[in-house]
């Protein structure tokens, strides 16, 4: 008899396995970078066809498969904010807005919520990388491509905005 | 609310996928994976680059080996004795001779030397010296016979032969082979073994031989001259007198006569001295071992390989630094864009 490895301590054998995983942070991260529940489907839909096409590639000594599916996730967020950005302009009209939503994550506080809202997507997503995924600090850099540092400042501004926009309301 | 009450309701809300995304997701990712990329794909992939490196520098000191193994090497050099014989030689040539020299053509003994051959139509003395290596005193006795052989086939006799065998062994070997044939014998006998020295001389006899004819004809015509003079004779000291004279100039045509025949008897027949000696008794230093030749070769090719890599570096880093200008570039204003991107959303 064999004893099964947690998927925690070891990397995944099949895309299948690491989106039954790592679904939930792929879908809140892009939840909370878009504020839009359906917008955040979407791109998470996206995100695991990217992966599936590019699983032969992922290499587990390079980073763990949930830092993965986060990069193509950001990346893939990234063209829909493009697209999103192009249409905006050539509709002159703020498509954004009309899509976001007033409770975009559940189980927030209405003051919470609101703050949340009034962040930009930057701060956002490193807030749902840190506090919300509970990266550490070299991951969430990887999946944002700058230094843990910048990371680490990125963080300390985004949770000061949050607390200031909490309390004013 | 301070910030760890907000962090405390964050973590405490986090988000979940729904029921139906959650299906739409595990369908999707259980889905066999499409078709593998294409070969372009593949050989973008940087992991690849990475074992393709050492591989094609593996293959680069493959190759040099295999061309050090497989490539015939140049010939050892002759031995300084040689060498020094061999110019002595030429020094010593008279002037208006022609004297070719050379060293060892090759290793292995395979190849022949292509002699210089005689003037035809003119009267010339060939001189030929040969020295050649052979493995053993078997192959030595099969070399001195097969140079008999040669010197017979091609009409020629053998002046004589010196055959001296022990530990090693060495042949010495004078042949005389029709002057129209000395290239030929000079060039079948180097392919007996592995030539270690070579000299041939040829000198022109034509002038001498015009010469003795020219003598030959005043001589005739002062013996008839006397002959005629001696009919004429009045008294019988005259007659003696130069019945005396005509006796020495008879003397001198004779010996004029077996001078010319002698100088043509050179002309007509070269000479050939060979020389055969065992690889053991060779006073030619043992040049390196194949291995060692097959080495420097290789190394030799490696040093080719780099000088090439080198050019090509050379000419493609202008290149590379634009490309990399170019990336870092483009990456920075990517980075920026994104920033601005996720600031005004």
């Amino acid at each position: 008899m064999t004893l099964e490895q947690p998927l925690a301590t070891r990397p995944p054998r099949s895309l299948a396995e690491a989106a039954e995983a790592h679904l939930d942070d792929v879908f809140g991260y892009l939840l909370y970078l878009t504020r839009d529940r359906e917008s955040a489907e979407d791109l998470t839909s996206s995100t695991f066809e990217k992966a599936l096409r590019l699983w032969d590639r992922f290499d587990p000594r390079r980073g763990s498969a949930r830092t993965w599916l986060l990069g193509i996730a950001r990346t893939t967020a990234l063209d829909w904010f493009r697209a999103e950005a192009r249409r905006r302009r050539r509709e002159e009209a703020a498509a954004l807005d009309e899509r976001v939503e007033d409770v975009f994550v559940e189980g927030l506080s209405p003051e919470l919520e609101a703050a949340l809202t009034s962040l930009s997507a930057g701060e956002r997503e490193v807030l749902a990388l840190r506090i919300v995924l509970e990266l550490d600090g070299d991951a969430t850099a990887r999946v944002l491509g700058i230094s843990p540092t910048a990371v680490s400042t990125r963080l300390s501004r985004a949770l000061k905005r949050l607390e200031e926009r909490v309390n004013e309301g | 609310m301070s910030v760890n009450e907000i962090v405390d309701e964050l973590r405490g809300s986090r988000p979940r996928a729904g029921d139906a995304l959650r299906l739409q997701v595990l369908t999707l990712a259980s889905a066999p994976q499409p078709a593998s990329p294409s070969l372009r794909d593949r050989l973008r992939d940087r992991r690849r680059l990475v074992l393709a490196l050492p591989a094609a520098a593996a293959l680069a000191v493959v190759a040099a080996v295999a061309v050090g193994v497989t490539r015939p090497s140049p010939a050892p050099v002759a031995s300084e004795a040689i060498a020094s014989k061999a110019t002595a030689e030429r020094s010593a040539a008279p002037p208006g001779a022609a004297t070719f020299a050379g060293p060892a053509q090759d290793a292995a003994g395979a190849a022949t030397s292509k002699a210089p051959a005689p003037t035809t139509g003119r009267a010339q003395r060939y001189s030929a010296t040969l020295t050649l290596g052979v493995e053993d005193t078997d192959a030595l006795s099969t070399a001195t016979q097969q140079a008999l052989a040669i010197a017979k086939d091609l009409g020629g006799y053998v002046v004589s032969v010196q055959y001296a065998t022990g530990d090693t062994g060495a042949a010495s070997l004078t042949l005389r082979v029709p002057s129209g044939q000395a290239a030929t014998a000079v060039t079948r006998l180097s392919g007996l073994g592995t030539i270690l020295a070579q000299n041939v001389q040829i000198d022109d006899l034509q002038e001498s031989l015009d010469t003795l004819d020219r003598q030959v004809v005043r001589l005739r015509a002062q013996i008839a001259t006397l002959t005629a003079a001696i009919d004429r004779a009045e008294t019988a000291a005259d007659r003696a007198r130069l019945l005396e004279r005509r006796a020495q100039a008879q003397a001198q045509l004779q010996a004029l006569r077996a001078n010319r025949a002698a100088t043509a008897e050179v002309a007509r027949n070269a000479t050939i001295q060979l020389e055969l000696r065992t690889e053991e008794s060779s006073t030619a230093p043992a040049p390196g071992s194949r291995l060692e030749r097959a080495l420097d070769k290789a190394l030799a090719v490696l040093a080719w390989e780099a000088v090439v890599v080198l050019a090509i570096l050379v000419a493609a880093a202008p290149l590379a630094l634009v490309a990399a200008a170019v990336w870092l570039t483009r990456r920075t204003r990517r980075r920026r864009e994104e920033e601005r991107l996720l600031a005004a959303s």
